[in-house]
């Protein structure tokens, strides 16, 4: 509605702004009026959005950027009053949301694969699968945490950073499936026809035509679900637990960032909270670096 | 003409008594004609008349879709390929196709002439750079392309893309070459010079070319055969079916009294 108006609006005042072409009946300055207040508003929503997003970042590095010394990276965290960094919440994340996009992307691939590619098959089981997929994209992270817990973590008797790359793998899994299938879904069926009548088995043509037809997208599809999983906290409550102690064995319970934060942030030493806020500036960057890297292997793409 | 005339040349392929179904639609209907070994054969006719069917019947492209089916026969090297028994990859890598579009993969020059050799034959790498240097020549894209072989495939323009379509098609040594509108989405010059290749590529290859220009179907083929409705009305000379058509269907088409 106000998209229309304003066209409208340009094209009678802009080229000839007088004579016959100056609508001056109520309904032209009734149209303006309109056209006015829906562009008024959109900018005040646009600039809502952008103050919350920069006071958000403003505030992250007013209390985060204090704590960004050497020894946060290279010290563990240590208890309150005795300095202390946090190399293992930062080693911790790196491993387990590695982990996570090993076990849970070439799952999701395979997934977008047949979502997309088998479609001979059953539509409704396509289908079925499809809406399965989905609904675990919007399912409360908390739940998948707890699922974790009862089948890895209480049959194995302990927090384990495995359970933590577990859970954020389940999270993985439904982005990945969701980008592999549209991207699949573009890649044009002249171009599959062209490979199969060349002779090519079917798989071939899946793998060495379609996948690479839609490797960027794919590829992107992938870094989203690692900037997703890289700020989630509730699933690795009950996995991985957290670790004050330096530990690198998927074994053990297993610092990380979100974690940290969490049980830093909520803490009534003031070290600690410096400490929560830098980890919350850490996480920040990392994902923005994600999306710019996005970002610009789609830009260089397009070109 | 005449010499093909007096001595009927073997066909290649020949289609008998073939009726093809897109689920409950009738697409083909009886359909009987032969494809002459070393000749190119036209196939005109309004749209949406069966003659990309037929194409599609040939290498069995159809098999890709369930509800499409054919029943009939259709002879090829002395085997009936809508038989049960037929490797597909076989077939289709002796009767190629080219589309109407230009589908060049997304890779290199020379991995998308390289890709349909590679399911077929195990080359070493002179062997292979002597094949793509070859097919390229062929079609006319070598002096064009040389310099940048393993650059994306994506970056040539629409009639390089094609010609690079019909190398491709042609790398894998097809006895027969199915070609759908191949020129329809390209510009007179591009147009010219494939029809010029077509020419060439007869010495080696059985041709079947759907087209919607009839000047190019006169230009091009020996055979030329009038679709209508899911029939064959008449198959002939392109000489006599361009000045003495036998059926007033065919007149009428020609004369673009309808269609």
């Amino acid at each position: 509605m106000a998209g229309r108006e304003n066209t409208t609006a340009v094209a009678t005042a802009a080229p000839c702004a007088s004579g016959r072409w100056q609508g001056n009946s109520l309904s032209d300055m009734r149209r303006r009026m309109v056209d006015r207040v829906a562009t008024g508003l959109c900018w005040l929503a646009t600039v809502l959005v952008l103050l919350m997003l920069f006071s958000i970042l403003f505030v992250l590095v007013r209390n985060g950027l204090g704590g960004l010394r050497w020894v946060t990276f290279v010290h563990v965290t240590l208890p309150p009053g005795q300095g202390g960094g946090l190399a293992n919440a930062i080693v911790g994340s790196l491993i387990q949301t590695g982990l996570a996009v090993l076990i849970g992307a070439p799952v999701g691939l395979l997934v977008g694969i047949y979502l997309a590619e088998f479609t001979a098959t059953d539509g409704r089981f396509i289908n079925l699968v499809r809406f399965v997929s989905d609904l675990l994209l919007s399912a409360p992270s908390i739940l998948v945490g707890l699922f974790i817990y009862m089948i890895v973590v209480v049959p194995t008797g302990h927090f384990s950073g495995m359970a933590g790359a577990l859970a954020l793998s389940m999270l993985v899994v439904p982005v990945v499936v969701r980008t592999t299938e549209d991207m699949l879904r573009l890649v044009p069926l002249s171009m599959r026809e062209a490979a199969i009548a060349l002779g090519a088995p079917r798989w071939r043509v899946i793998l060495f035509v379609c996948l690479r037809a839609a490797r960027d997208g794919v590829a992107t599809g992938i870094l989203l679900a690692l900037a997703r999983v890289s700020g989630e906290t509730a699933p690795l409550l009950f996995t991985s637990l957290g670790n004050m102690n330096w530990s690198v064995s998927p074994a053990a319970p297993m610092a990380s960032l979100p974690v940290t934060i969490y049980q830093y942030a909520g803490a009534a030493y003031e070290d600690w909270t410096a400490l929560a806020w830098t980890g919350a500036l850490l996480i920040t960057a990392g994902i923005l670096m994600i999306n710019i890297t996005v970002r610009l292997g789609l830009g260089r793409n397009r070109k | 003409m005449t010499v093909a005339e007096k001595q009927p040349v073997p066909a290649a392929i020949s289609v008998r008594n073939l009726d093809f179904y897109y689920g409950a639609n009738h697409a083909l209907k009886n359909i009987s004609i032969d494809f002459p070994q070393g000749q190119v054969t036209g196939m005109i006719g309004p749209s949406g008349c069966g003659k990309s069917t037929l194409l599609r019947v040939l290498n069995r492209m159809y098999d890709l879709y369930p509800g499409q089916r054919a029943t009939g026969e259709v002879i090829f090297d002395g085997c009936n390929i809508l038989g049960p028994k037929v490797n597909l990859n076989v077939l289709r890598a002796r009767v190629g196709m080219v589309f109407q579009k230009p589908t060049p993969f997304p890779m290199s020059i020379y991995d998308n002439i390289a890709f349909g050799v590679r399911l077929h034959e195990r080359l070493d790498r002179a062997a292979m750079d002597a094949r793509v240097e070859d097919v390229l020549k062929r079609v006319a894209l070598w002096p064009e392309v040389r310099d940048r072989l393993h650059d994306s495939a994506a970056a040539l323009s629409g009639g390089q893309q094609q010609r690079l379509c019909i190398a491709r098609t042609i790398a894998t040594r097809p006895e027969v070459v199915l070609l759908d509108e191949p020129t329809s989405a390209l510009d007179p010059v591009s147009t010219a010079r494939i029809e010029e290749l077509l020419d060439e590529l007869k010495a080696d290859f059985t041709i079947a070319i759907v087209t919607h220009n009839l000047q190019q179907a006169a230009r091009c083929a020996d055979q030329v055969a009038f679709f209508y409705m899911g029939e064959v009305v008449e198959v002939d000379s392109a000489d006599r079916m361009f000045t003495a058509p036998r059926e007033n269907r065919t007149q009428d088409y020609i004369t673009g009294r309808f269609g």
